[in-house]
């Protein structure tokens, strides 16, 4: 009770530290949030979004008979939801590997090295996979020696997608892979102790005390990226992409940028722009209260 | 202890850290008023003199697209302080500021179109047509039209009236000039076949003239080790660059250099092109059943492996090209010497790249598609209190253009708009085998409009060796001064092909209408992904069918309506 | 641990080694042949000669970079960007995660504060509005445009907000018996215990700082302020032959190097490649997000 008496003033201070942190957040992101009327307008840059002449849902309307929405929302949900589930099971399979893995010395080793390259950008990767998968590539070169006709990886819209998620894949299960491990340190020594005795199997005990130990922590994550299923990466399919696998690699944020920035239909833009957000905005909303429902956490 | 003492001293860091930030944005907000305020000095009254002296200083803010290569300013010169500027800056007052620089191509239309959309415009800039006409339709510019008529010097009047009227009508909307715009030589616009010489000798081959013996000469360089270092590494043809364009369009029509336009042309097709049909009603070439007879040709080649693989993958066409591994592409004047080639004839000497008219349609005829001589446009921010400033600016530099050191890539010009008559490479043409036939002298060539002939003139006979009329590789001494070559060899090479009579295709209209600047970016892109996959056989060749019926359901049709309704004007 | 003996137990560990030492090779085989390339002749880079050994080994590409002020430049600018970001952001972090730390009986409006952080992390204006929002605020060529255009690192926050949470109550009740007051409490008791979340935030800034892009091409008007990874970005985009002149063609095309641009790519890795080995132990403990309260 003097406890709660005595934080009761604290509240202002509070406040005072939230202030700079706010300060930085209405200028570089609410300010510019009132950009979101342009998706209801017909954007002249010479009237500027005071002056220019409203439309309604004018703009939403055109983009819904557009083809490359249809495409775009596939292609993003189609990546998106791929590299979710990947991100998932591979990290997941390598911790449960590694936590195998009984030379110690080895075992640091590979964790140190799997989640390199989680830390370079998507410019250096995109620069180093254009080269590897180029027709005179590496990849090309093993695929021949198994007679394998060389083939031009980044034409084919059919394969894109998957090199796309495989690539980030590779980027990203190393880090995401001490997730689990964080989660896997967490399960009580003294049940494999009790199992050992009990004479089981290690598959045995893989199954009955490690998954069930970190199956909140799968579900926790799973309910999390629920507002990832609109983020298909811009940084890595920008620097990736090309007409050719337009069809099955453009995304959301890509043809967002193109239309605003390349062909200057401003609302257009825009207005898809929000869409994705509300869209997000409601899946997160929705994994939020999951979370707390099932797993009784709290996110933020 | 000590690590709360750290995390106190972090603090007080950062807060400092924001406290400088509030300052420095303080101090930047105020440099540009500074700059305005000798602009808005008013300009005292004088006559309109194209090419007068202002008496206060004027500034002229641009924005400009840079050369991250070029090393050719001299120490302590910068793309804002160079002998162009200084020149301007010497004779008319003028002083340029850069407010914005991005490397040319992307990175500039980018910095453009963020400028526009912002409405955040530099004094002065060069801008595209989409650019421009978004402008026109925001209020952003000047209108140029009395400052034009009083301003420009009777030189560039004299070179934008070569066009018949063409530069004018694109530049004027609603009878005010809103822009100056360039005027290109028509020789940028035809595109035709270059071709290793040395390699169809090597085979036994003849010079192709149509579709069928382009098929057979392009297997031949593949299968028949050409290069003859024992590897089958040669390709046929070289395809456009990522990001390239298969065709030239009414909105970009020229220099569309590695695409395919001459095999299109040779079926008649013009995609890309708003043409009249049998009726006189418009029609767009792109959807035409010629088109996919050309299409459906491409195919071919590609799937026979005559066009390069990576086609519109590679990140540089000229690759192939350069390293000696490419026998063909299709391309204007100046990607040869000025492309390509002087790191071509680098690698291998005994590279012979001579350009023809070529293929040749089913009678016999070579049949290329126009282009517009206005693809680039000066335009004026409104409000900005010497227009002139920019007009007078484009006088100078090029009435004085030869005064100037020329190993200083004219790529630092400030507000370059490429100026030449229609017929200007055609006379050079002429006007040098006249000189290397002794009938003229350099003297004799002091034309207005041709700045270049005299200097071409009095240059030619240090690249160009014995026998002059023939053009062969070998007939050149490329080091004897490798920039005149890289332009003599364009020159020689890249025209003669266009000293037969040809049947010249033009587009209905390079402008876009009104429709277009909602619809077309989208349907743009419909048709170039469907042509790119029905050549290189990720689509079946029937899904132009499909294409057709989507480009006018999606806004074609209407499209097409207007473009007639301009047509009939 | 238990030990186990078996034959089968004993061919599954050396199955393991071999698996895992593979897909350990796999990561970083890449990033190998990169070096190899940056190592080798560019005639035999671009015909695709060089395998897993450079070809025609010389240090030329290294030489030319030394003299390259504009690589160096903004290699110098993304090193600035990198300390004052995460600085900043190391800041902004822990004055927004302590307080919202708390429940909403001790902070009023705890919740909308909350979700208005979660708002503007999905939702913004588009391009254009934020380019004129940072336009107006003078930084526009300015490393501060770096810094702080991105706004407030929520991800980051919310990570930092689960951690002081799933710290012991009796800490804080402790402190309160003494007498300790809010800003002694975060400076003194809260950040010490909160090292692995910052360790790991700070990381996360470092990484986003150093291989963040975009926004030099938009925010920088000029070449000479472009951070590194936009520098190496140019080198790999595409040349757009139709709005250029000859002469332009001709020395972009002269640009385009393999070997060089991958010794910039391998430069470019370097200061990561140097830090993260020292950071790392902190990540098991800091990512608490996925860990449940027990």
């Amino acid at each position: 009770m003097i406890c709660k008496m005595k934080t009761k003033g604290y509240a202002k201070h509070y406040y005072l530290m939230l202030l700079p942190g706010f300060i930085w957040l209405t200028l570089f992101s609410i300010v510019p949030m009132f950009g979101i009327v342009i998706a209801f307008q017909d954007f002249n840059p010479g009237l500027g979004m005071f002056h220019s002449e409203w439309i309604g849902l004018e703009n939403f309307k055109y983009m819904f008979t557009l083809n490359d929405s249809k495409t775009i929302f596939f292609n993003t949900i189609f990546i998106a939801v791929m590299k979710i589930i990947a991100n998932m099971i591979v990290p997941l399979t390598f911790a449960l590997l590694l936590n195998e893995l009984r030379v110690i010395v080895f075992k640091r080793w590979i964790q140190t090295i799997v989640y390199l390259p989680h830390f370079l950008s998507w410019v250096i990767l995109s620069g180093i996979l254009l080269d590897i998968f180029s027709y005179t590539g590496p990849i090309n070169g093993i695929l021949s020696m198994f007679g394998i006709s060389p083939t031009l990886f980044f034409a084919r819209a059919d394969l894109f997608p998957f090199i796309i998620v495989g690539s980030d894949v590779w980027k990203e299960f190393g880090f995401n892979t001490i997730i689990f491990l964080a989660a896997l340190t967490g399960i009580n020594p003294s049940l494999y102790e009790a199992a050992a005795i009990d004479g089981a199997s290690r598959l045995q005990r893989l199954l009955n005390i490690t998954l069930p130990g970190i199956i909140t922590t799968v579900i926790l994550l799973s309910v999390l990226s629920l507002g990832n299923v609109l983020n298909a990466g811009f940084d890595q399919i920008f620097n990736l992409y090309n007409p050719l696998v337009y069809s099955s690699g453009d995304i959301i944020d890509t043809w967002v940028y193109r239309t605003g920035l390349l062909n200057l239909q401003y609302g257009l833009a825009t207005a898809m722009g929000l869409l994705k957000s509300v869209i997000s905005f409601t899946l997160i909303t929705i994994s939020y209260f999951l979370a707390a429902k099932f797993a009784n956490y709290r996110i933020f | 202890m000590s690590k709360s003492k750290k995390c106190i001293q972090i603090l007080l860091a950062g807060m400092l850290i924001v406290l400088t930030a509030c300052s420095n944005s303080s101090s930047s907000k105020e440099s540009p008023n500074s700059s305005t305020k000798e602009a808005e000095t008013p300009a005292v009254q004088k006559e309109a003199d194209p090419f007068g002296k202002s008496e206060e200083p004027i500034t002229i803010k641009i924005g400009k697209e840079i050369d991250a290569s070029d090393k050719s300013l001299p120490a302590g010169d910068s793309p804002e302080s160079n002998q162009y500027t200084r020149y301007i800056k010497d004779k008319l007052n003028i002083d340029t500021k850069i407010i914005w620089q991005a490397a040319a191509g992307k990175d500039y239309e980018q910095k453009i179109n963020l400028s526009i959309a912002s409405d955040d415009l530099p004094d002065a800039l060069v801008v595209n047509e989409t650019q421009f006409r978004q402008m026109v339709k925001s209020g952003q510019l000047e209108d140029l039209t009395d400052v034009y008529n009083e301003y420009a010097s009777p030189t560039i009047k004299g070179i934008i009236e070569t066009t018949k009227g063409l530069a004018l009508k694109s530049v004027t909307i609603d009878e005010k000039m809103y822009a100056l715009p360039n005027v290109t030589p028509e020789s940028d616009m035809v595109h035709y076949m270059w071709i290793r010489k040395d390699w169809l000798d090597k085979l036994g081959l003849q010079t192709p003239k149509t579709i069928d013996e382009l098929e057979k000469v392009a297997k031949a360089f593949v299968e028949q080790d050409p290069d003859g270092n024992g590897k089958a590494d040669t390709v046929g043809i070289t395809g456009p660059q990522l990001g390239g364009n298969i065709n030239a369009d009414f909105i970009n029509p020229n220099s569309n250099n590695y695409g395919f336009d001459p095999i299109f042309a040779s079926f008649h097709s013009y995609p890309g092109y708003w043409l009249k049909d049998s009726n006189g009603k418009t029609t767009y070439g792109s959807i035409q059943p010629e088109t996919k007879q050309a299409l459906s040709t491409l195919r071919d080649f590609y799937t026979k492996g005559l066009i390069d693989r990576e086609m519109s993958i590679r990140k540089d066409a000229q690759e192939l090209i350069k390293n000696g591994t490419s026998g063909i592409y299709f391309g204007v004047w100046w990607s040869g010497g000025y492309g390509p080639l002087g790191d071509a004839i680098q690698n291998n000497p005994k590279a012979n790249w001579q350009a023809y008219a070529v293929p040749l349609d089913i009678n016999g005829e070579f049949t290329p598609h126009m282009g517009n001589p206005s693809n680039q446009y000066l335009v004026v921010r409104k409000g900005y209190e010497h227009p002139e400033a920019a007009i007078q600016m484009q006088n100078l530099l090029f009435r004085d253009e030869s005064k100037f050191d020329v190993n200083v890539a004219i790529s630092n010009y400030p507000l370059r708009l490429v100026f030449a008559s229609m017929d200007v490479m055609d006379v050079t043409y002429k006007m040098m085998k006249e000189v290397l036939a002794g009938t003229k002298k350099p003297e004799d060539l002091n034309l207005p409009g041709y700045n270049l002939l005299k200097t071409d003139a009095e240059n030619i006979k240090k690249v160009k060796l014995e026998p002059y009329d023939n053009y062969d590789i070998q007939y050149w001494n490329p080091n004897a001064d490798i920039g005149v070559w890289k332009r003599m060899y364009s020159t020689l090479v890249g025209i003669s092909p266009l000293q037969q009579p040809y049947k010249k295709t033009y587009s209905v209209t390079y402008s876009q209408t009104k429709t277009m600047e909602r619809r077309w970016a989208a349907l743009d892109k419909l048709e170039k992904e469907t042509f790119l996959k029905i050549i290189m056989g990720a689509e079946p060749i029937d899904s132009f069918d499909q294409f057709v019926l989507d480009w006018k359901k999606q806004g074609g049709d209407q499209i097409i309506a207007e473009v007639d309704e301009v047509a009939k004007q | 641990m238990v030990i186990e003996k078996t034959f089968g137990s004993k061919a599954f560990d050396v199955f393991l080694i071999v698996l895992l030492g593979g897909t350990a090779l796999l990561c970083v085989l890449p990033l190998w042949y990169t070096l190899v390339i940056s190592l080798s002749e560019n005639a035999a880079a671009s015909s695709g000669q060089v395998g897993l050994w450079p070809v025609g080994f010389n240090f030329s590409s290294y030489q030319e970079i030394m003299g390259d002020s504009k690589f160096f430049n903004s290699f110098w600018i993304s090193i600035q960007r990198v300390v004052l970001g995460s600085s900043l952001n190391f800041v902004i972090i822990i004055l927004l995660g302590y307080p919202l730390s708390k429940n909403a009986k001790d902070l009023p409006f705890r919740n909308v504060f909350m979700w208005i952080l979660v708002f503007t992390m999905l939702f913004n204006g588009g391009l254009i509005p934020w380019y004129q929002t940072v336009k107006s605020l003078g930084l526009i060529n300015n490393i501060w445009a770096l810094v702080l255009g991105q706004s407030v690192p929520v991800f980051s926050v919310i990570l930092v907000i689960n951690y002081f949470r799933n710290l012991p109550k009796e800490i804080e009740e402790a402190a309160l018996v003494d007498g300790a007051g809010p800003w002694y409490m975060l400076v003194k008791i809260f950040i010490p215990l909160a090292v692995p979340v910052l360790a790991t935030v700070t990381l996360f800034s470092i990484v986003y700082h150093w291989n963040e892009f975009f926004n030099g091409l938009v925010l920088m008007s000029n070449a000479d302020h472009y951070p590194l990874q936009t520098y190496i970005q140019q080198l790999v985009v595409i040349i757009d032959a139709q709005t250029m002149t000859a002469e332009q063609i001709q020395k972009m095309s002269e640009l385009s190097n393999q070997t060089l641009n991958a010794a910039k790519i391998f430069i470019a890795m370097i200061p990561i490649l140097v830090i993260y080995p020292f950071l790392q132990r902190f990540f098991i403990n800091g990512i608490t997000l996925g860990s449940v309260k027990e």
